[in-house]
This record gives C-alpha cells, sequence and structure tokens, in this order.
C-alpha cells in the first residue's frame, strides 16, 4: 500500500484534536482513507435534532480531485438523492485542493440549513419542495425523526 | 499486416513511404473517409438498402484497420518514444540545481498526474521564473539547531519512495528491459483488439519500471558524492589546511550553510502541507503561496460539456447527442480565491543563486538576505499560467472534439438503419412531425456553419439510403410488374 499522504495525516489529525461543532469524522482502522461522517442538522432547519451518517472518501489524487461523500441515513432534501448522492457544487465542479475535510463537510451542513430546490438531484422532492414548501418541510422534519433520531447517549 | 511494434527497420521503411512525417489527424482521417467512400460505393451496387448500411459499418471498420493499421502502429510507437522521453525528464538529477531545488518533482503526486510540459518548467525554473522544486520536509520544529536541521537536510532522498508493487501492474509481465520489443510477451491467442490493450498495459508497467530505475541510478550517484565529499571535508579538517589540496571536482552538492539558508526559513504550503524553502510561488490574484510541485498539478478542466442549469422536467440529454463542437475546457481557477485564470508570480531569493546560471552550490557561504522590500529596481515578477506549463491544452481539445465526431458520425449511421429496420421507431427528435428520415437529420446536422466530418458522413449516409430506397423500389415495380402481368 501507497504511504499515506502528509496532507492527509495532518488532516486527520486536526479533525480529531480540533473537531468541528456538530461533526465527526474518524478514519477506518483498515482504510485511512475513507472516513465515517456524522452531522447534526443545523438549528432551525426541518433536519434539526437529527444526526446523519455519512461515508467519505478520499481518492487517489486527493486533494486534487474532490472526495466522495455521500449520505448513509435517509433525509429528505432536493439536493440529496435516494442513495445518498449529494449535490454541491465543492464537491464537484467548484472543488479546489485549497479545501479540506472539514470545509467540505461544512458545506454540507449549510446545504442542509438552506436546500436549493432550483438546483435538485431527487426531482420528486424538489417539485415538492418548489409547490408545497411547508408540507416538504414537514415531511423533511417527519423523515428526521424517523431515520436521524439521536441515539440516547 | 506484416508491421509489429518494434520492428524499427519496416517501421522505417513504412515511414518513408509517408507523403509527410507530420501527417496531421485530419488529413489521415480524409484518407480514411475516402476508403469508406469507395468501400460503400462498391457494396451499393450489389447489396440492398439496409444490408448497405449494416455490412457499411463492417468493410468500413474493416477497411480503416488496413489503410490505419499500419500508421497506428507507427503513431502509436512514436508516442511511446514521446513518453519515454517524458519520463526521463521527469527524473530529479542531483547535478541539476536552481537555488538549492532540482528541475524535477520531489514525488508527492502520482506519476501519471505528471503530465506537464517538461521543457517549458525546467526552462521558467532555470531562468528563476518559477520556484524550483525543493525536497520538502515532512515536519519543521522551530526548537531544532543548525546542526540537527542540517543532519536531517543531508538525510533527504533526491525523490520520494516508489510504490514497487502496484496494484496495477501486479501479474503484468515486463520482460527483460533492456530489450527494446517485447512482442514475445503478448498472448497471440488473444484478439487483435486484447493483444493491443495487452500492448499498452505491458508498456506502461515497463515505463513505471524504467522510471524507478532511472531514478534509483541517480540516488546512487547522488549518495556517493555526497560520501565522497564528506570524506574530503574530513580530511580537510584533520590536516587543518584549507581548500588548496582539494581537487577540483563539482560536486553539485549544497554546502551546510546553503542547507541551512534553504530550510531554516521556510514555510508549509497550504495545498499538500509540506515544509518547503521560501520563496514561494504566489496567486497573482489574491498572493497566497504555492509550491510547484503543486502547481503544475493545477490545470483546465479535462474536455466536457458545459454544465447548464438543468430543468427537472426536461428530459436529461446524452452526451452522444450533443455537438462535439461544444465541448469546452475552462482555463483553472485559483484554487484560494476562485479567480478565473489561475497564474502565479515568483521573486527568486535574494541571498542564493547557486547552480544552473548560479555560483556552484558546494563553496556557497551564507549571506543574509538584503531587506529591501521595495522593488524599485526589480524587473516585474512574470506571471505564470497554469496554461504556460501545459502548452498543448488546445489540442488536446481538439482531439477530444474530433473522437467525438467520429463517435457520433458511427451512432448516426446505425441510428439510421435501426430506423430503416423498424418503420414505426421514432426517436425523441421527431415525435409530433411525420417526416422521413432523411428530412429530420439535415435539420439537426445545420447547426454548425462549417461542414464537419460529422456532417459529410450522414450526407453520405443519406445519399447511400436515398439510392437504396431507389433501388429497392425499381425491384419492387419490376415484380410487381412481374407478378401482374400474367
Amino acid at each position: 500500500m501507497a504511504s499515506l499522504p502528509k496532507r492527509i495525516i495532518k488532516e486527520t489529525e486536526k479533525l480529531v484534536s480540533d473537531p468541528v461543532p456538530g461533526i465527526t469524522a474518524e478514519p477506518h482502522d483498515d482504510n485511512l482513507r475513507y472516513f465515517q461522517v456524522t452531522i447534526e442538522g443545523p438549528e432551525q432547519s426541518p433536519y434539526e435534532d437529527g444526526v446523519f451518517k455519512l461515508e467519505l472518501f478520499l481518492p487517489d489524487d486527493y486533494p486534487m480531485e474532490a472526495p466522495k461523500v455521500r449520505f448513509l441515513t435517509k433525509i429528505y432534501h432536493p439536493n440529496i438523492d435516494r442513495l445518498g448522492r449529494i449535490c454541491l457544487d465543492v464537491l464537484k465542479t467548484n472543488w479546489s485542493p485549497a479545501l479540506q475535510i472539514r470545509t467540505v463537510l461544512l458545506s454540507i451542513q449549510a446545504l442542509l440549513a438552506s436546500p436549493n430546490p432550483n438546483d435538485p438531484l431527487a426531482n420528486d422532492v424538489a417539485e415538492d419542495w418548489i409547490k408545497n414548501e411547508e408540507g416538504a418541510k414537514a415531511k423533511a422534519r417527519e423523515w428526521t425523526k424517523l431515520y436521524a433520531k439521536k441515539k440516547p447517549e | 499486416m506484416g508491421n509489429v511494434p518494434g520492428k524499427i527497420d519496416q517501421e522505417d521503411g513504412y515511414n518513408d513511404s509517408r507523403p509527410n512525417s507530420s501527417h496531421s489527424a485530419s488529413s489521415l482521417a480524409d484518407k480514411q473517409y475516402d476508403d469508406e467512400i469507395t468501400s460503400r460505393v462498391r457494396t451499393r451496387h450489389t447489396t440492398s438498402l439496409v444490408n448497405n448500411i449494416l455490412s457499411g459499418n463492417n468493410t468500413r471498420s474493416r477497411a480503416s484497420s488496413n489503410i490505419s493499421g499500419s500508421s497506428r502502429r507507427k503513431t502509436s510507437r512514436e508516442k511511446e518514444l514521446a513518453k519515454e522521453a517524458h519520463a526521463k525528464q521527469l527524473v530529479v538529477r542531483c547535478n541539476e540545481t536552481v537555488d538549492g531545488g532540482f528541475l524535477a518533482p520531489f514525488g508527492c503526486y502520482s506519476f501519471e498526474k505528471l503530465d506537464y510540459d517538461t521543457t517549458v518548467i525546467k526552462n521558467l525554473i532555470t531562468k528563476r521564473k518559477l520556484a524550483p522544486f525543493y525536497t520538502p520536509l515532512q515536519d519543521f520544529d522551530e526548537s531544532w539547531t543548525r546542526d540537527e536541521l542540517i543532519k536531517i537536510v543531508d538525510g533527504l532522498p533526491l525523490h520520494d519512495t516508489f510504490d514497487e508493487k502496484l496494484e496495477e501492474f501486479e501479474d503484468v509481465p515486463i520482460g527483460n528491459l533492456r530489450k527494446p520489443t517485447y512482442n514475445d510477451l503478448i498472448d497471440k491467442s488473444l484478439s487483435k483488439k486484447e493483444q493491443r490493450r495487452m500492448h499498452a498495459k505491458i508498456f506502461r508497467a515497463r515505463l513505471y519500471k524504467k522510471r524507478i530505475l532511472w531514478q534509483e541510478n541517480e540516488n546512487e550517484s547522488f549518495l556517493e558524492k555526497k560520501l565522497e565529499m564528506r570524506q574530503l571535508g574530513n580530511k580537510a579538517n584533520s590536516f587543518g589546511d584549507d581548500n588548496s589540496n582539494r581537487p577540483k571536482t563539482n560536486y553539485h552538492l549544497p554546502t551546510d550553510d546553503l542547507k541551512y539558508t534553504l530550510y531554516k526559513n521556510g514555510s508549509e504550503c497550504p495545498i499538500c502541507f509540506l515544509y518547503f524553502p521560501e520563496p514561494f510561488n504566489y496567486s497573482k490574484c489574491c498572493q497566497q503561496p504555492i509550491c510547484t510541485e503543486c502547481f503544475v498539478q493545477i490545470k483546465r478542466a479535462d474536455p466536457h460539456f458545459p454544465h447548464d442549469d438543468v430543468d427537472p422536467t426536461d428530459p436529461p440529454t446524452n452526451d452522444n447527442e450533443k455537438d462535439p463542437n461544444l465541448l469546452t475546457s475552462e482555463p483553472a481557477n485559483c484554487p484560494y480565491c476562485a479567480t478565473a485564470d489561475f497564474s502565479i508570480t515568483y521573486q527568486p531569493p535574494k541571498n542564493r543563486k547557486t547552480g544552473l546560471g548560479g555560483i556552484s552550490p558546494d563553496i556557497y557561504v551564507y549571506k543574509v538576505a538584503t531587506t529591501e522590500k521595495t522593488n524599485a529596481n526589480q524587473p516585474p515578477a512574470s506571471v505564470i499560467t497554469s496554461d504556460t506549463i501545459r502548452p498543448s491544452w488546445e489540442t488536446k481539445l481538439n482531439k477530444e472534439r474530433s473522437r467525438l465526431v467520429r463517435r457520433s458520425a458511427n451512432a448516426t449511421a446505425i441510428h439510421i438503419s435501426n430506423r430503416l429496420i423498424d418503420p414505426n421507431h421514432s426517436s425523441r427528435r421527431n415525435t409530433g412531425h411525420s417526416g422521413t428520415p432523411i428530412q429530420e437529420e439535415s435539420t439537426s446536422t445545420s447547426r454548425s456553419p462549417e461542414p464537419t466530418i460529422n456532417e459529410i458522413e450522414d450526407q453520405m449516409v443519406r445519399e447511400a439510403i436515398r439510392l437504396s430506397l431507389e433501388d429497392q423500389d425499381n425491384q419492387k415495380k419490376s415484380k410487381n410488374k412481374t407478378i401482374l402481368r400474367p
């Protein structure tokens, strides 16, 4: 196995020693490029009080290539599809090697706070969101309760 | 086809027969195209319309493999040689230094990602318009003493360690690297396509191995020089004499003073997080530092179709149906502030000018950097863009365009033949109005002002269809007549 680039080592250390509030990211023991991530739903969003599990993978060309991130927890959101794939510019065309794991996860948290139904990934959810925003948000809250319940500590 | 890659004499013979060694892709396509026309015209007389198009595809591929087969081999051999030459330029050489850095990267990024123009980069570095490739430190500790720092720098290799056993090349035979040919390694029982694929794979595996060996050779001579220089230094010290007895060999190795000057005041690159000697390259737009190794990784997007805002109610368009002329490739953005047309500037260090274009690094004595911050008399720093170091980006884009043009021409031919077989078949394009496929095609191809290969191809197909429709009609008529007569 090729040695892990210094950048990934340093980023991982920082994520553990100085975690982002509301976000955790831990590398797998047998693959240090693969992270288990949790993101808390932002306050005053339909995802409040939910804890969402994600997986994050750093491809060989990271940081020249964006990390691959996917929701594992079911979520009702116009920019996240049934498979958990995320439509977010910094994960695709607007990726920059100056961004980091932590900035990407913060962007995802911000996406939960402000969904963008005009650039959808899940078309049905986006349509719902545009036609009946309150109803869609209610459904998102319901799904959050159903699938992203915080486990009692 | 007696033309086997590696049998150089045969290839040369072939080369002589070619009108022009800088045979452009388009003229090759023309030639191929002529052949297609003849093959189509030939078949038209004998077979019916549908057969014509279906078999036309076959004849075409056969014809093109006949004419371009040998010439393609030739160019692929040329490409292989160019790749080898490129890989050789990526070897870090200890006698090619500029201000304490090198002309080739240390190896933070994988070998196949080093696709920049090595000549351009080497020129820029020797002209002090771009920071050299320094050997990075994984970490730096302020508390290190001079001796500790020098010891650490002494232990630095020329190049990062290689991954000797890449998964990709597992089980790929490489044969004897000294021999230029390796056809005996290719399983002749495989199909032609498979053989070609195997050939390419073996080539890559061999090149990877060769690259490691070239660098290891260089590493060895680097170590030998280091040892010799140290022994000389010890001798000089023990005899207490100055440099008078020292032979005038140029070891190209840095003095302790140079090592200390380099690494004492370095900083971390914000992209690879490695510690490098100053001065860095700075982004022109936002004045952020970037090491040369990261800079050469930043490039234009690969050719792609524009990302338009997709209307969720629209059906997604297949890339195959898009106009290849729409393919674009935007210049790289600044990684820090996303300003378009990323470019950097570089001011060479004032307290050292060693290696190529400077004094030998083995006689460098420590100098305090002059602290004149105002650059009144300084020539303006030259600006290097990501395109400067990859001048071939436009060729690449055009190549990809013509590849798509060819592909969509093939697709169109198949598409039309399918429609002819099933007259009820309607594509998304012609729902709503019923016209002959011929008419529809003409509307869809009249987009670009200049006829592309695609359009000429379409015209040919249309003509072929029209002729064979006529043929069929005539046949039917004559049949009907013969039936009606008695």
